[in-house]
């Protein structure tokens, strides 16, 4: 749906992009990610035709932006990373104002304000003043603007910043149902988020793709990977006997504390049904097996961490 | 056209709400109302010359005040953004900004009837004078507008944008009193052809002359292009 195809986009001296390239099929939410500066809004900005590319080219459900932005723009919705609202209208108004410039036949206009007022939790809020809302309501009446068209593909700057925990839920429960049959870019510094809605992400930072993979892909580039953690109760160390087992390939000793001992397990595979096996046997008292994978978090910091 | 349509109302909706069309209304009226008295009392003709000559130079400073939000906020607030997203032409954002304030204008004018309806009232004024006075004074409106709309596509500093609307506008009025001062002939028809005093003044005599149209439409279309060139570069910076 889309296709980024070598994006470069520099400021003067600065290259905000650098050769950018990816793909984002129908049904997929990737997320966008990087620190503050990597270049994650100017490519949303290069993907929505707001600015021409320096070089290279982005196509939308099959029309490149640059050659016909009118068709291309048609497919596209969009919030920008400040909502861009009309403080002085209602967000009735504001709704009506953009469903007409989105094309939406005038037929269809109230039932679509409705739905999507309804959709993210507006209902009832027509005649309230966009200008008075609170910066959690004033970021959903911006994905209200980015859905009004139906589009295929949808391209939302950091969505959820200013959102209470409870409004979090609801508008990520929202997003992934819209992902359904669409196309999702979500750019976000909240790895938590992307954690929570995307399958894939892709790691920018200095305008650079460091890494485009499903989100356990990127866990794995951690240099330990998956580690078991156990908690064994025994009269004598265990850890000698664990490292034995085939299932095995090295043991850490973490220590001891009240009768319990504390392993740390590396295995290609989940070795817990051969641990647990092996503690029947000797009669050992298995308190914990945990499985520990390294966290989003934990691979992005390595990524971003080995670039600087 | 749909999207022009949608961006007029918009536009006239978002102005109405604002204090600042109805303080613009009040002070339009205020000097209108101003320059008729003084022009009857300065002459004792029942004509509105002074009255629409006076106008044109005072909106010359007050339309770029109308104006002044148009592209400068948009950008400010980032619903620029949204805009040059929208599956709209620039050409229809710009065209259904300017047509909003031209018709806040035309309004403007149609309260200033009055005065020629007093003056029918009490004598008899030359209609065909009138009508022509007015159609001067709205192309004069259309053309500040666009130049409003250009300046304000300059900067997103909207008092900026009304202040650069007036310098962009001064050089036109300056002309006609610079081709008083000058001694050389071929200059000073230049400078004529390029006043606006000049090109007001044959309308406000009730000469409809096909070249003072052309030039408040070449006016006029040249700041709106202005304006397009001037909001496409905001993509490239």
């Amino acid at each position: 749906m889309i296709v980024a195809h070598k994006l470069t986009k520099r400021f003067g001296g600065l290259t905000a992009v650098d050769d950018v390239s990816f793909e984002v099929g129908t049904g997929q939410i990737v997320g966008f990610i990087g620190p503050n500066g990597a270049g994650k809004t100017t490519t949303m900005r290069l993907l929505t035709g707001f600015m021409p590319a320096s070089s290279g080219h982005v196509s939308v459900a099959g029309h490149d932006v640059f050659e016909s932005p009118m068709l291309a723009r048609k497919q596209i919705g969009y919030l920008p990373e400040t909502p861009p609202l009309y403080v002085d209208l209602s967000i009735g108004q504001y709704l009506r104002f953009i469903a007409e410039i989105r094309g939406v036949e005038r037929s269809q206009r109230t039932r679509r304000i409705g739905q999507v007022m309804e959709a993210v939790g507006l209902s009832g809020w027509e005649r309230r003043l966009v200008g008075s809302l609170s910066k959690g309501y004033r970021q959903r009446v911006g994905l209200a603007q980015a859905i009004i068209h139906n589009p295929s593909v949808l391209i939302l700057d950091e969505p959820t910043s200013g959102l209470d925990p409870k409004q979090l839920v609801g508008i990520r429960t929202f997003i992934q149902n819209l992902a359904e049959d669409r196309t999702v870019i979500l750019s976000t510094h909240i790895l938590p988020e992307v954690e929570a809605l995307c399958e894939r992400a892709i790691v920018i930072d200095n305008g650079r793709i460091l890494a485009d993979d499903s989100l356990d892909g990127l866990r794995d580039r951690v240099g330990d990977g998956v580690r078991y953690r156990l908690q064994i109760r025994a009269h004598k160390n265990v850890a000698p006997a664990v490292g034995a087992s085939d299932a095995v390939s090295r043991v850490d000793d973490m220590g001891a504390e009240e009768g319990v001992q504390y392993l740390q397990v590396h295995a290609s595979s989940d070795p817990r049904h051969a641990i647990a096996k092996l503690a029947q046997d000797n009669g050992w008292a298995v308190h914990a097996m945990e499985r520990h994978a390294p966290t989003l978090e934990e691979a992005f910091l390595h990524l971003v961490g080995d670039e600087r | 056209m749909t999207a022009v349509w949608a961006i007029f109302k918009k536009e006239l909706r978002v102005t109405f709400v604002s204090p600042l069309a109805w303080v613009f209304l009040a002070a339009f009226l205020f000097l209108a109302g101003l320059f008729f008295y003084l022009g009857i009392a300065s002459t004792g003709t029942a004509s509105l010359t002074i009255m629409i000559s006076n106008l044109s130079i005072a909106l010359l400073f007050l339309l770029p005040m109308l104006t002044m939000r148009h592209f400068a906020e948009e950008a400010r607030s980032g619903t620029l953004e949204l805009m040059m997203t929208a599956p709209v032409p620039l050409w229809s954002l710009i065209v259904g900004k300017w047509a909003a304030s031209v018709a806040l204008c035309l309004m403007l004018l149609v309260g200033t009837l009055l005065f020629p309806a007093i003056l029918a009232y009490y004598g008899d004024p030359d209609w065909g004078v009138i009508t022509a006075s007015y159609l001067g004074l709205a192309l004069c409106c259309m053309a500040y507008l666009a130049a409003g709309v250009f300046s304000s596509s300059l900067t997103e500093e909207p008092v900026a944008g009304g202040l650069l609307g007036v310098l962009v506008l001064l050089p036109f009025w300056i002309a006609g009193t610079a081709a008083e001062m000058v001694e050389s002939a071929p200059i000073r028809s230049v400078l004529r052809e390029l006043a606006l005093q000049t090109h007001v003044a044959s309308f406000s005599k009730g000469v409809v002359d096909t070249a003072d149209l052309a030039w408040f439409v070449l006016l006029t279309f040249g700041f709106l292009f202005l304006t397009w060139r001037s909001v496409e570069s905001r993509r490239w910076r």
